[in-house]
This record gives structure tokens, sequence and C-alpha cells, in this order.
């Protein structure tokens, strides 16, 4: 087996005060993960829809975070930073927290080591030049580590990775000389599932509704007794769509207001790991 | 070669048992990643599956240990092997434990002495790990020797590969008998995630494809209140597969949790094992002809 992850599950200490965080962060895309028809013929179906989340979608997302004055983490795609530059200068300006996606949806999981660090020298180098930020977290565009990913991120000198789906709480990932933290995502309460094409639309609005209050109950109720997280993992092409931005503000209007619910970048999270680990 | 007896209509379950279901849960994690390609194991879906046992089978037994529900967990070796302190949670709550194969092979592509030596393997592992002598089996993809090489080089008591019935069988074969004890997955809460998304192979169990949770508690509903209705009449069961890196996801388990609130409340529904749907098929159960 390439991949063999058996980091240990370490439980994670919250600042004091603060029962549940709430993690939200954006993929930002603009079609490149879209597929393309036989003989490299471009698909305005799928990467359309995509685009939507570079056209329309991120400018939508980034007034009702503002409205609401939640910060969030984009995950952006190197070429998408570089198509759509005030996308990505506008969040950044927010104040919200810009982390790398590669670049060009180019995958690592068979790439040489040199290859890789490659893209995440490249895609690092395009936020850096367009942004003005300095990236300290990552995750792979196409959820596809290598088996080198960890190693290199933290090499490269990235505090953080979000590529594995295994976990609902962040841990330490020793990769020898250096540590890095996993913050652990999920894809089963994405936007996509019910409200993105082309992915099977099952439920819509009120489907990913009832999605994300069912997962803050269960997370909710169990914080009581150890540490949860609740991390959505969005699209800006997904969410960024008026009927299912309405979704979110309803999710927000919940949570504002309750002293207990820290809104958190990642790179806050990623923070609060590390301090837990001191003895 | 073997010889089944199929369950008689007069089959009933024993008095005040009218709707027994059987909460399964694969407790499998990674170990059924599906491949690249290129053949490698897919990292993606090998990350999304390993939360069944960092997370998800916890979470389930949580669940079952809050309504007081005793199931089967059907553990594959190599599970038991990486995360022993799984298992062995399972086992202190009591709950039927049964083997599922060493590492989710596909039984139906292995020649015979393969598909022993795994059977055996499994067997020696809970053995050395549990200190628990498994004495049920479920392989989701059985192949046309399982059941022989169960009756010839196994003491198992019960099977649960087979998905062609409602009700238990008598298999008799190689001088002794076994349960088959079919399972079904209309009522897996797996269904809702799609097997298949030909848009976005391979991470065939991607739960992003997932269906709302009204969705699924409508369907776990229904298929309950039509069965406890037969049930009043004729013998039924409700076998419920979960798995761990599924169901164990916390918006989806609150949907087992809400569907074991709503059944909990009809007399006659019981919760019970494989063990005991085999003790109670042999004690009065009826197969054969009609």
């Amino acid at each position: 087996m390439a991949i063999e992850i058996k980091s240990k599950i370490e439980d994670v200490r919250w600042p004091s005060g603060v029962r549940l965080p709430i993690m939200l962060t954006f993929e930002h895309q603009a079609g490149e993960g879209a597929p393309l028809f036989a003989g490299e013929r471009p698909n305005y179906m799928v990467g359309g829809a995509m685009q939507y989340g570079a056209r329309r979608g991120i400018w939508n997302i980034l007034e009702l975070l503002d409205q609401y004055r939640v910060k969030a983490t984009f995950f952006v795609l190197g070429t998408t930073a570089e198509k759509y530059p005030e996308t990505v200068q506008a969040a950044a300006k927010a104040g919200h927290e810009i982390a790398g996606m590669g670049y060009g949806f180019a995958s690592v999981r068979t790439a040489s080591e040199e290859q890789e660090r490659s893209i995440v020298r490249r895609a690092a180098k395009v936020l850096q030049d367009i942004a003005d930020v300095k990236i300290r977290g990552w995750r792979c565009p196409d959820y596809r580590v290598s088996p080198k990913t960890l190693d290199i991120l933290a090499e490269e000198g990235l505090v953080w990775d979000s590529s594995l789906l295994n976990d609902d709480l962040p841990y330490l990932f020793d990769t020898g000389s250096r540590k890095i933290v996993e913050i652990p995502f999920t894809t089963s309460t994405a936007d996509k599932t019910y409200v993105g094409y082309p992915y099977p639309q099952r439920g819509g609005p009120d489907g990913l509704s009832s999605v994300w209050n069912n997962e803050l109950d269960v997370l909710y109720r169990e914080s009581e007794k150890a540490p949860r997280l609740l991390s959505l993992s969005l699209q800006t092409w997904a969410t960024g769509r008026p009927a299912s931005l309405r979704v979110l503000g309803q999710l927000l209007d919940r949570l504002l207001g309750h002293e207990e619910f820290r809104f958190a970048q990642c790179s806050d999270v990623a923070g609060w790991r590390l301090n837990s680990a001191a003895p | 070669m073997w010889n089944e007896k199929g369950y008689k209509r007069s089959f009933r379950w024993p008095q005040g048992v009218r709707l027994p279901i059987a909460v399964s849960v694969h407790h499998q994690s990674e170990e059924a990643t599906c491949p690249m390609p290129d053949g490698q194991p897919d990292p993606f879906d090998y990350s999304e599956r390993q939360y069944g046992a960092r997370r998800g089978a916890w979470r389930l037994l949580d669940i079952m240990a809050k309504h007081g529900v005793r199931g089967t967990w059907l553990i594959c070796g190599a599970t038991l092997e990486k995360y022993p302190e799984v298992s062995r949670a399972v086992q202190q709550a009591g709950h039927c434990i049964a083997g599922h194969t060493y590492a989710h092979e596909m039984m139906c592509n292995m020649p015979p002495h393969s598909e022993i030596a795994l059977i055996k393997k499994t067997v020696a592992v809970f053995e050395d790990l549990l200190g628990e002598h498994i004495h049920g089996w479920r392989t989701c993809f059985a192949s046309h020797n399982t059941l022989d090489l169960l009756l010839e080089h196994s003491d198992i008591e019960w099977d649960g590969s087979m998905w062609n019935d409602d009700l238990p069988s008598l298999i008799e074969g190689h001088g002794r008998e076994i349960l088959e004890i079919p399972f079904a997955t209309y009522s897996d809460t797996a269904l809702g995630v799609d097997i298949t998304n030909p848009a976005f192979p391979p991470s065939r169990f991607s739960t992003w494809n997932a269906n709302p949770p009204d969705f699924m508690l409508r369907g776990l509903k229904s298929a309950f209140d039509a069965l406890y209705e037969r049930g009043a009449q004729r013998a039924v069961m409700m076998p419920l597969v979960v798995h761990d890196f599924i169901t164990g996801r916390p918006f989806r388990s609150k949907v087992l949790d809400e569907f074991l609130t709503y059944a909990k409340q009809f007399d006659g529904v019981v919760f019970t094992g494989h063990d005991e749907l085999a003790r109670w098929s042999r004690e009065t159960g009826e197969f054969g002809k009609e």
C-alpha cells in the first residue's frame, strides 16, 4: 500500500470559552477541475458551472461574510488567481486567509518529488505576487496526496495541510524532521452534492440546510464531552449561487451571537493544535 | 457440496418477537479502498474511509449504547489488527462479533485455497487479539465456494453473505449445517451514497454523493413500517446495514439515531445480533419444502 497514514489520534484543546469552533473554507477555482471532452475540447458545461465561482460566486460570498463579519479560509488555485486576480485580492484585503490549492489542477499523486515541490512553489509565488500573501496552508485540488506531500509542505515552511478526510479533529503529522498540522476535512457535508451541477443534486438548498443542521446538532452535543470542530468545505461555485448562499446565511444566523461558537480560520485551528501539544 | 433448506412459510420467531432488527456494522475502515486507473489505491478514498476506524466506529458504538441496542459487528481481520481498541470496545459492549474477511477481499475472484487461507487467517486474528472464537462470517462478494469452504474448513455457525432471501435458510453439507442469514441493502444507510458515479470515478463510495438526511430517514421508516405491518402475520426481519466510514459521519449518524428512536417505540421490535437470530432459527424456525 503506497499510503499508510497511521498517525495517532490526539485530542486538541481549544481556547478557553470556546466550545465548538466553526471553520468555513471555500475552494476557489474557475473550472480547471472540470474534465475536458475527448480531444482536449473545452467543457463549458461542467467547467462553466464551476467558472461561476470566479465570475460571481466569490463576490456573493465575500459580501455575505462581510455582513456577518465572519472570517473564512479560501483555497485558491494558482491559475484562478492569475485569471481572476481581483477576487483573491478582495478576499485577502477583507481579512480572509488565503491558502494554496495547487496550480492548474495538476495532480501530485504520481508526480516526482521535484515536480510536486515546483507546484507548491509556483502556487505560493502566484499568490504572493497577486495578493501579497505568504500561504501557510495547503489542499491538494483533487484531494489526492502523494506519499511525499506532507514532507514537502513542511519543508517548504507550511504550517498546516488539509488534504485528508480521516478525522474530525486536527492532529500533528510527524514527517520525520518536521511537524505539520493536518486539519482533515469532509466532502460528506459538501455544498456541491446538494446544489452544484454536475454532481447529483439531491434535495437542493433544503437538503443542504438539513445536512448542515444535522452536522451542527451532532457535533454540538458531542462537544460537551470532547473537543469537536465544525468544518465546512465549500465551493465558491456552489455556495456562491444565490439559492445556496441563503442557506449559509441561515446557518450563520443560528451560530452568531453565541460565545461558545468561535469562527476560526485554518491557521487559527493549526495554532491551537500546536499549542495543545505543549506539555 | 451442500443442500439448502429454505424457510417454510410457517417459519416463526419466538413468542413476542414481531420484528427483529439486526443492526449490522461493517467495521472495515479503509480496507475496501478503490484503486486508481493505474491500480494504486486512491488516496482520497483511502483517507475518507479511514475515518471509519478513527472516528466513525466510535460514534456508532455510542449511538447503539445510547439506545441499548445490541447488534452485530462485522469486522475485517486487518481492521482488527490496525485498530484493536475499537474491536475491544465492541466486545466489551457485548455485541455479536463476526468476521468480515481479512482485508475485504472479493472472494468471488479467489481460488478456493486462497479463500480458505483468508478465512483461517481472519479467524486466527480474532482469537489472538480478542480471545474470541468467532461463529459468524460475512463476505459481501461471496464465491461459488464460500459456503462449501465454511462448512468443510471452519466451525462457523452462521453466514450472512447471501443477498437472495429475506429470512434464514439451513445449509447442510460436509457432515454439518450452518444457518444462512441473508442481508439486503434496501435499508442500508449506505444507500444514502451513490455506489457508482461514472462522472467521477473511482471513489465509488465517495460520500459526497449522498442523499439528504430526511430522504434517508424516510426510506428507513417506510421499510420499517412495511415490515412491522407484515410482522403481525408472518415472520420478517430487518437487516440494517451501516458502515463505519459512511453512517459514522456526524450528520448521517443522526439519521440512525432518529431511526432507532422511532423503531424502539413499537411493541415486538427486538434489536438483536446474528448469533441470537441463528439460535432462534434453530429453536422456532421451520425449514424445508412446503
